[in-house]
């Protein structure tokens, strides 16, 4: 073996042996989720140590169900996630579109109003924002009122507006001479080639939404309207309440999530690093 | 380009609608409502009443005191973890590199919810897996929720599994963007992988670390729920009550929003310093 | 069928002006090219024609019809682009319908327009494939195809072959010829190779930094230009330019002396007005236009330092006693063995100090 191959050999074995225990400790918390939910409550408080799973889901299942309609809420959470993000990706599209497509008057002060949002602290608004759609729209404990004011989404904008302006213009001047209208050029040609960035966009505003916790927490107060993480969150911190439970929908908030993260992990990438190559 | 004012706006409308009623109008509102004092009925317009609150109360200074603490430690630390993760995990040595991303990564998608609970067992005196593993290496035990210097730290480690991964993506993307042939002239100039990374990565990469430290610090400034649920509305005594949890405790447990507007405006000061400092730091050399 | 009149066309950018007045008559039917180097303003002006960007200054008509302010589908016109424009996500024929269908024209007329344009450009066998799994030329096909299918008064080419390599587009160059000859619809194509705006166009426009610098048939540009610009634009290789003063003035016209070199004198004739005695003025030869030693009017010893071997033809890169670079055109069996050589001035051209042109 050459001098060369062999110093590689131990670079590659000395990251190897940093990285994975670096790895383990970060999937702990994940796998202990996953033991906990299958471990009947006197299992998890008790002395021994355990890192396997038991085959107590289900029990666990059932006493959350006891302890609040989880099934419920994850109904409501599904829906609402759905809209929320079918919604949002025709906002932030449309609005990308516009700012990377269109010369018009008072473009600079929208992008700065976009731009100047990333850095506000959502806490200015949420007083506010609270009064306006609880006291005055009388609109908490709706589904509207869980989808609607967070469709203001400023990174999906800007997302969207760097995916469209990378497309070359010739595309869409070809088709303005055609005489194709350009809502049609919009929807026939910009978005289909937009496929893969709206694919990233779909994935990161479903899960801003499945996971959304203080706005829901605070609108959707009352029983019956909350979302999955609020019911959840309800619980913890209860004195007489099924941490077994608990860790079942934990699991059953995270797993799904997990799988979509596998199996579409290029486009969950590319929409969290879209911020890196402005 | 042609000039097209009228079809620009109809994409846009709907968008603008949106931050119109749901940004616009509260960032002013909020601004007047911190202006009054909202625990009478009607509201009345009374200026000092709660800024006057703001620079004398002890909560207020607590709070501030312990977001920033977090800020100044955990913010610099999951930054250099995560650079350290994107380093790695671009390193050509590694093998299984899809086992490894995923394991970084996974936290990225997990609720905040959904974590708090497991970090709050996982954490828990007697029965949590952490101090029963420190114990089992003759450690021992750690009271994490009695005593605030391990309160905090827990709720330090917690934002960081969360977010190290997320804002690995996003260093690791920038990382990819440099061209490999820096890399490769450098080592024919006998660059060593170290000088490297200091002398050609860093540099390239001060907007991309900027642009994660300057989120990071908007998101950790605005941290609710970690207090909220691990450490139990922010115990011990007020021990990790951050800003966002004496929004949360003075707005809607104690309805007085004059005074959470005044609390959210504060925010909103360090947020545009914070800016303000990243525009300084990422201007373009002369 | 239409021609199309630029009267004064400006185009502005905030306070940048890079169109100035623009005065550009073409009729209908006619191959006018528009030339210049990059940055010249000629795609820009494509553009104004197209619709694509405002007009800031002037009048367009197409077809005696004032259009600046007609949507561009409504200027009959079609465009071919540079990049094709290809839809990558549709097949050739989805390419070549899109417009039509999107804009609302009866299914049977566009089906026959589709298959006329395809049977003209010979992409009928490739309709079901996308552009991505075209060649470069064929993708030029379908680019050119889809302006055929708007069956438009005009037709606008920008730089049409600029991504193709040199083979194919001589190939395509040809093509474009018979097309023109087929339809004879009115077209206007836009490049910056001056080989290109020689051999399609009927009558060519040289721009520069925005003004029109002449307009005329490729040989009236190259046998007659009328500055320094287009005299070196036109014609490969370029015209060789040569400082010179006026050594003095007859009936016929006047005496011109090379820099450096009073033994070679050349007298042009001369219809304008003529500069004084003494002052600078540009000879322009160019390395066709070189002779043997007493062919033509002058003689002049230069030095050789590059031989370029054609094949039929040679090159000379030499140097005069002055130091100024000339390129000389040889038949490859006249080159010299020697390092300096004595030719001739054939034929030559006048310019003044501001490169106009003197005649």
């Amino acid at each position: 073996m050459s001098s060369l191959a062999s110093a590689r050999l131990k670079r590659s074995i000395a990251l190897h042996l940093f990285l994975t225990p670096l790895a383990l400790i970060w999937l702990f918390p994940l796998w202990m989720m996953v033991v906990f939910s299958t471990m009947p409550d006197n299992g998890i408080f008790s002395p021994g140590i355990e890192l396997l799973p038991h085959g107590n889901f289900i029990d666990n299942f059932n006493n959350l169900q006891r302890d609040t309609d989880f099934v419920g809420a994850i109904v409501i959470s599904v829906c609402v996630a759905v809209t929320y993000t079918f919604l949002s990706v025709m906002l932030t599209s449309m609005a990308g579109w516009a700012l990377a497509r269109y010369q018009f008057v008072g473009k600079g002060v929208v992008v700065a109003i976009i731009l100047g949002t990333i850095t506000l602290p959502y806490a200015v608004v949420l007083i506010p924002q609270f009064i306006m759609v609880a006291r005055d729209f009388k609109l908490a404990n709706t589904w509207v009122a869980l989808i609607v004011p967070p469709l203001f989404n400023s990174l999906g904008v800007l997302f969207m507006r760097q995916s469209f302006s990378m497309m070359p213009d010739d595309l869409f001047d070809a088709a303005r001479v055609e005489g194709v209208k350009e809502w049609r050029i919009y929807v026939f040609i910009a978005l289909p080639l937009a496929r893969p960035m709206l694919a990233a966009l779909c994935i990161i505003l479903f899960l801003a939404s499945w996971n959304n916790y203080l706005w829901p927490l605070l609108i959707n107060s009352q029983p019956g309207s909350m979302t999955a993480p609020v019911a959840l969150g309800t619980l913890i911190g209860l004195t007489k309440v099924s941490w077994g439970g608990i860790m079942a929908g934990a699991v059953m908030l995270t797993v799904p999530m997990l799988i979509v993260f596998v199996l579409l992990q290029r486009h969950f990438i590319a929409g969290i690093a879209a911020g890196a190559v402005k | 380009m042609r000039n097209r004012n009228a079809t620009a706006y109809r994409f846009l409308t709907p968008y603008l609608l949106i931050f119109a009623i749901f940004w616009v109008w509260p960032i002013i509102s909020s601004f007047m409502i911190s202006f009054q004092a909202t625990r009478t009925v009607p509201w009345r317009f009374a200026p000092g009443f709660n800024w006057g609150r703001l620079i004398g109360d002890p909560a207020f200074f607590n709070a501030l005191k312990n977001t920033l603490l977090i800020l100044v430690i955990q913010v610099p630390a999951m930054i250099a973890l995560a650079m350290l993760m994107a380093v790695l995990l671009n390193s050509p040595l590694l093998k299984a590199r899809g086992l490894y991303r995923f394991a970084f990564f996974a936290p990225v998608v997990v609720g905040e919810v959904a974590y708090s609970a497991v970090f709050r067992l996982m954490f828990s005196l007697d029965f949590g897996i952490v101090n029963k593993l420190l114990n089992s290496i003759g450690l021992p035990k750690i009271d994490w929720f009695s005593n605030v210097t391990p309160a905090m730290a827990l709720i330090m480690i917690a934002v960081t599994w969360r977010w190290a991964g997320y804002n690995a993506i996003i260093l690791l993307a920038g990382m990819q963007s440099i061209p490999e042939d820096v890399y490769e002239a450098a080592t024919l100039d006998r660059v060593s992988k170290l000088k490297q990374f200091f002398y050609i990565t860093l540099p390239l990469l001060k907007p991309v670390i900027v642009f994660c430290a300057v989120l990071s610090i908007i998101g950790t400034m605005q941290l609710f729920t970690e207090p909220f649920l691990i450490t139990e509305r922010g115990g011990p005594g007020g021990g990790t009550e951050t800003l966002g949890l004496l929004l949360y405790r003075q707005g809607f447990r104690s309805l007085n929003f004059g005074y959470a507007s005044a609390v959210a405006y504060t925010m909103a000061g360090l947020a545009i310093a914070i800016t303000l400092v990243q525009l300084w730091l990422t201007r373009e050399p002369k | 069928m239409a021609n199309v009149t630029l009267t004064n066309v400006a185009k502005r950018f905030g306070a940048f002006e890079v169109v100035h007045g623009a005065n550009i008559d073409i009729r209908d039917g006619e191959f006018v090219v528009f030339v210049g180097p990059s940055g010249c303003g000629k795609s820009t002006l494509l553009r104004m024609i197209a619709g694509l960007e405002d007009i800031s200054g002037g009048e367009i008509a197409i077809g005696g019809k004032v259009v600046n302010d007609v949507e561009p589908a409504d200027r009959g016109i079609a465009m071919v682009f540079q990049s094709y424009a290809l839809y990558p996500h549709m097949s050739v024929e989805q390419n070549l319908s899109f417009g039509l269908r999107m804009t609302g024209n009866p299914k049977a007329d566009t089906d026959r327009r589709v298959k006329r344009a395809a049977e003209i450009l010979r992409i009928s066998e490739l309709m079901e494939r996308r552009p991505k799994k075209l060649s470069g030329g064929q993708r030029q096909r379908v680019a050119i195809g889809r302006a055929i299918v708007r069956e438009p008064q005009v037709f606008l080419f920008d730089e049409p072959l600029s991504n193709l390599d040199a083979e194919l587009r001589v190939q395509m160059r040809v093509e474009i010829s018979r097309l023109h000859k087929e339809l004879g619809t009115t077209m206007i194509y836009v490049t910056h190779d001056q080989t290109e705006a020689m051999t399609l166009a009927d009558r060519i426009v040289v721009l520069r930094a925005g003004h029109v610098e002449q307009i005329g048939r490729p040989l009236d540009l190259y046998d007659n230009p009328d500055n320094i610009f287009v005299a070196g634009f036109v014609g490969s290789p370029r015209m060789n330019f040569i400082k010179a003063h006026i050594a003095g003035r007859d009936a016929k016209g006047v005496l011109v002396e090379l820099a450096g070199e009073e033994k070679t004198r050349i007298v042009q004739p001369l219809a304008g007005p003529a500069p004084e005695t003494g002052s600078t003025v540009i000879v322009g030869v160019r390395p066709e236009h070189f002779g043997g030693a007493g062919e033509g009017d002058a003689d002049l010893t230069v030095a050789i330092d590059v031989v370029e071997h054609l094949g039929g033809t040679s090159f000379l890169y030499a140097r005069t006693a002055h130091g100024e670079d000339v390129v000389i055109q040889r038949d490859a069996a006249r080159v010299p063995q020697t390092s300096e050589v004595t030719v001739s001035i054939r034929k030559s051209y006048l310019f003044d100090e501001k490169g106009l042109r003197l005649r």
